[in-house]
């Protein structure tokens, strides 16, 4: 009993499960010789939850960053993500891409989602659920 | 520095028409950051992210000094009179 309330709390601290994000390090975007642009067309295409945020999960940085963790993370898909805080070029390269002007910005399945209004929103009113269906089933047959 | 509640709210009624418009400051008075409830016909047809984006391109100016801008509410007019309804419906008693 003890410890099923403590892993709890852990669970509620970190705000998801840890197993199922990875982080993506920056320090990759250097070394691949590939252009910011192609990075992130990669990163969205190769990932399908992508995240672009301040911090990393286990420890956001901003409040909006770390509300759409805690969204994303309530349903059991793997979350990648790049913290735009280690490299401004990175951050302007996704800023571009999108034509969106703030963090987070999340992408599921290479489709531009939004920040963290709308994906709040989009837990609110179930559609986020529907868009994540696929993933979460795949996750849990594995 | 920063911006203005009353330079957000005037350049949002410029651009979108709002029939509902409310700029709170949350950054407590630093114009640093703004959370934002608007209702526009402008939004008429769009989705939420296509409603943001018409958000952030009329601020875009405004943007380049706000550090967060949250969009609580984004709905048109027909949405709106729903939403106002259906809580005059549910009075918290």
């Amino acid at each position: 009993m003890a410890r099923s309330l403590s892993s709890l709390i852990i669970k509620g601290v970190a705000g998801y499960p840890a197993a199922h994000s990875s982080r993506i390090p920056t320090n990759k975007v250097e070394s691949s010789g590939l252009s910011l642009k192609e990075i992130v067309e990669q990163d969205v295409k190769e990932n399908p939850v992508m995240l672009y945020m301040k911090g990393v999960p286990e420890f956001p940085q901003c409040g909006f960053s770390s509300l759409a963790v805690r969204v994303l993370s309530h349903y059991n898909v793997p979350i990648s993500a790049r913290n735009i805080l280690e490299d401004p070029e990175l951050k302007s390269a996704v800023k571009a891409f999108s034509h969106w002007p703030t963090f987070p910005q999340i992408f599921i399945k290479g489709e531009f989602i939004g920040g963290s209004d709308i994906i709040l929103n989009m837990h609110q009113n179930g559609e986020l659920k529907e868009k994540l269906k696929d993933l979460s089933a795949n996750q849990k047959s594995e | 520095m920063g911006v203005t509640k009353e330079q957000v709210e005037s350049t949002l009624t410029s651009k979108l028409n709002p029939s509902h418009l409310e700029v709170i400051d949350t950054s407590g008075g630093c114009g640093a950051s703004f959370a934002i409830e608007i209702v526009s016909e402008q939004f008429e047809g769009k989705r939420l992210l296509e409603r943001h984006r018409l958000v952030n391109a009329a601020l875009e100016e405004e943007m380049k000094q706000i550090h967060a801008l949250s969009i609580k509410k984004a709905v048109t007019p027909e949405q709106w009179k729903q939403q106002q309804e259906s809580e005059k419906s549910n009075p918290a008693a």
